[in-house]
C-alpha cells in the first residue's frame, strides 16, 4: 500500500476542510482526485506531502508519517505544487541542477531535459518559457530524483491542448514505469482518460471512488441511442425494452435508455422481424462528467466552501 | 553532512541570481560606492578623517547588506512561494539560511573590496593596520550580522512590513554605534549607551585593526561579542525560520528570542573592555 489514510480531519479555524477521509492507494497506476474548488483536494494532497499538518487522523505515505518523517519521505516523493514560482534569473539547466542537488540520488539535468523535451530551452531563463514549457520544467523538477510516488496538483490548468497532451504523455510514461501518480485536476475528461482510479471529493468527504468506467456505470443518467434504418420502422420492441423515443434527428431516430444492452438486443429483434437493415447506430453512454455533476448537485455552481482565506487564516490549527 | 546537502549549489544559484539581477547589483555593489563618495566628499577633509571614517563606512556596508539585502531576500523568497517549493524537497532550513548567508557575505565583501579600491584610487585611502587582520574582522563582522538580517527576514510578515522593521533597526545600528560619528566625539552617556548596540563592537574591532594597528589579543573583547552575535543570530534563525507566509510568527518564541538577544548585549555592555574608540587615535 503506497498511501493509507484513516479518519483524516483538517480544520482551518471554524471551516472543516476534510471530514474523516479514509483512503487506501495501491502501488502503480494513476489516481485522480476530482472536486470543485474548496472541496479539500489540495489540503488532502498537501497533508500527504507533509506540507500541512492534519487536525486528526492517521496518515501513512510509503510507510512513513509525513508529519514526522517529512525529509525521508521527500527523498521518495515527487511533488508538483499547484503554483510553482522559480528563481527567474536561473536557466532551465541551472534550475534542474539545483533541485537535483537536494536529493541523495538524482538523474542528470540532461536526462530530465530529454525526458520533458526541453533540450532546446536548456539555456533559457525560466521567466522566458511559455506556459507549457514552464509546466514541463516544473514536472521535470518533480521527477528529477525518480520518485516512487508522484503528486501532481492541477498540472494542466491553463495549458493549451498541445501542452496538455504533452503532459498527459509524461503521466502515461510514469504509469508504464510502474510509478504511482496522484493527480488532482479540474478537467473531468482528463481524469476519465488518464486515471485508473478516480476519487471525487465534495465538501471534504469522498463521495465516489472507483475506476472511471465503473463510476460511469453507476450513473443514473440514461444512455442515448441514434439509429438509422433503410425503411419505415416500428420501434415497439425497443420501447418494450425500456427505451424512450426522443424524436428524429436528421435521418436518425433518437432514443434514451437506462439499459442500453437490453435496448440494443431489442433493436436486433426489431431489425430481423421487420426485415430492415441497419444503416447507422450510435450509442452515447453517460460520461464521468455526468456522474460528477450528479454527485455535486448544486455545489458545482456554488462559491467555494473552503476559501484561500480560510486556509491562510487557520493554517496554524 | 546530509543535513547540508545542496548548500554549495544553492549558494552558487544565489550568487548567480545576485549578479544577474540589475536591482540586486545596484543595491549590493553600486549603492555602497554611493556611500563611499558621500563620505569622501562630506567627511574626508584630512588624512585623519579618512582613517577614522573608513571603519564606519565598512560597518554601514555590512549593516545595509544584512538588514536590507538579506532580510528582504528572505521575505521575497517566502512571499513569492520559492521557499515553499524548496520545502517540497528534502533540503533543510539550515541549508537555506546558510546559502543565503554565504551569498550575502560574498556580495558584502565584494562591495567592501570595491569601496576600498575606489577609495584608494579617488581618495588615496589605505589601511594602516594589518590588511589580513582587517579582512578577517570584516569576514567575522559580516558573518555576525547576516544571521540577524536573516532572522529579521523570517520575522517580517511581508514586503510591506519588512522596510519598517529593517529601518527601525538600521538607523540605531548605524547612527548609534559610532559608524557615522566616531565614538570619542560622543558624550559619555551616549558612549555607554552605544555599547548596547551590536554594531558598535564591529566599529570598535575595525577601528582597532585599521586605525590603531591592534593585533588579535586586543580584539578579543569586541571579537567575542561578534562571535556571540553570530551564535545568537543562528540560534534565532533556528527558532523563527518560516517556509511560508501563511505560517504565523510564534509571538512567544519571538519574545523569548528578542529577550535573549537583548540579554547578550546587556552582558556585553557590562563586560566590555574599556571603550578604545572613546579616545582619538594617536596618529594622523
Amino acid at each position: 500500500m503506497v498511501i493509507q489514510v484513516e479518519g483524516l480531519q483538517k480544520r482551518y479555524g471554524s471551516t472543516v476542510a476534510l471530514r474523516g477521509v479514509d483512503l487506501d492507494i495501491d502501488s502503480g497506476g494513476v489516481v485522480g482526485i476530482l472536486g470543485p474548488n474548496g472541496a479539500g483536494k489540495t489540503t488532502l494532497v498537501e497533508i500527504l506531502e507533509g506540507l500541512r499538518q492534519p487536525t486528526s487522523g492517521r496518515v501513512s505515505v510509503l510507510g512513513l508519517d509525513p508529519a514526522t518523517q517529512s525529509r525521508k519521505l521527500k527523498e521518495r516523493l515527487g511533488i508538483q505544487l499547484q503554483t510553482t514560482p522559480l528563481p527567474t534569473e536561473l536557466t532551465v539547466r541551472e534550475l534542474l541542477q539545483l533541485f537535483a542537488s537536494f536529493y541523495e540520488s538524482a538523474q542528470t539535468a540532461e536526462a530530465i531535459l530529454e525526458r520533458v523535451d526541453l533540450r532546446k530551452q536548456a539555456h533559457q531563463r525560466a521567466d522566458t518559457l511559455s506556459g507549457g514549457q514552464k509546466q514541463r520544467l516544473v514536472v521535470g523538477i518533480a521527477l528529477i530524483h525518480e520518485p516512487e510516488l508522484v503528486m501532481l496538483d492541477e498540472p494542466t490548468t491553463g495549458l493549451d491542448p498541445k501542452a496538455r497532451r504533452d503532459l498527459h504523455q509524461v503521466v502515461r510514461e510514469l504509469r508504464e514505469q510502474g510509478r504511482t501518480t496522484l493527480l488532482t485536476t479540474h478537467y473531468i475528461e482528463e481524469a476519465e482518460h488518464l486515471c485508473d482510479r478516480v476519487i471525487i471529493l465534495r465538501r471534504g468527504e469522498i463521495v465516489a471512488d472507483g475506476r472511471p468506467f465503473d463510476l460511469v456505470g453507476q450513473s443514473r443518467e440514461s444512455s442515448t441511442i441514434w439509429i438509422q434504418v433503410n425503411g419505415t420502422m416500428d420501434p415497439a420492441p425497443m420501447l418494450a425494452a425500456g427505451a424512450e423515443p426522443l424524436g428524429e434527428q436528421g435521418a436518425h431516430h433518437k432514443f434514451s435508455t437506462a439499459d442500453p444492452t437490453a435496448t440494443v438486443l431489442a433493436l436486433g429483434d426489431m431489425l430481423r422481424s421487420q426485415r430492415l437493415q441497419l444503416v447507422d447506430l450510435r450509442l452515447k453512454r453517460p460520461t464521468l462528467e455526468d456522474v460528477y455533476l450528479e454527485l455535486m448537485g448544486n455545489d458545482v455552481n456554488e462559491e467555494e466552501h473552503l476559501t484561500k482565506a480560510d486556509v491562510e487564516e487557520g493554517v496554524s490549527q | 553532512m546530509s543535513n547540508l546537502r545542496g548548500l554549495g549549489p544553492l549558494t552558487r544559484a544565489g550568487l548567480l541570481q545576485a549578479f544577474r539581477s540589475p536591482t540586486s547589483l545596484f543595491w549590493n555593489l553600486v549603492f555602497p560606492l554611493i556611500w563611499l563618495f558621500l563620505f569622501g566628499f562630506i567627511f574626508f577633509r584630512s588624512a585623519t578623517d579618512k582613517v577614522l571614517m573608513m571603519p564606519g563606512l565598512f560597518t554601514i556596508t555590512i549593516m545595509s547588506g544584512a538588514f536590507f539585502s538579506v532580510s528582504y531576500l528572505m521575505v521575497r523568497e517566502r512571499e513569492s512561494g520559492i521557499l515553499r517549493r524548496y520545502r517540497a524537497t528534502p533540503v533543510s532550513p539550515t541549508v537555506i539560511v546558510l546559502a543565503n548567508g554565504i551569498r550575502a557575505i560574498v556580495t558584502m565583501l565584494l562591495a567592501i573590496t570595491m569601496q576600498a579600491s575606489v577609495g584608494w584610487v579617488v581618495f588615496r585611502y589605505q589601511v594602516d593596520g594589518s590588511l589580513l587582520l582587517t579582512v578577517l574582522v570584516l569576514l567575522i563582522g559580516a558573518a555576525a550580522f547576516v544571521p540577524l538580517g536573516l532572522f529579521v527576514g523570517s520575522v517580517a510578515q511581508d514586503m510591506r512590513s519588512a522596510p519598517a522593521i529593517t529601518n527601525l533597526l538600521f538607523f540605531p545600528l548605524v547612527f548609534g554605534s559610532g559608524a557615522t560619528l566616531p565614538a570619542f566625539m560622543l558624550p559619555g552617556w551616549a558612549q555607554s549607551a552605544s555599547r548596547l548596540i551590536p554594531s558598535s563592537y564591529l566599529v570598535e574591532s575595525l577601528d582597532g585593526v585599521m586605525v590603531r594597528g591592534y593585533g588579535l589579543a586586543e580584539l578579543a573583547g569586541p571579537g567575542a561579542v561578534l562571535f556571540a552575535t553570530m551564535g545568537v543570530g543562528l540560534w534565532a534563525n533556528s527558532r523563527m525560520f518560516r517556509w511560508e507566509s501563511s505560517e504565523p510568527v510564534d509571538r512567544r518564541s519571538l519574545l523569548v528570542t528578542v529577550a535573549v538577544i537583548a540579554a547578550v548585549y546587556v552582558v556585553a555592555a557590562l563586560a566590555a573592555p574599556s571603550f578604545q574608540m572613546a579616545h582619538p587615535p594617536a596618529r594622523g
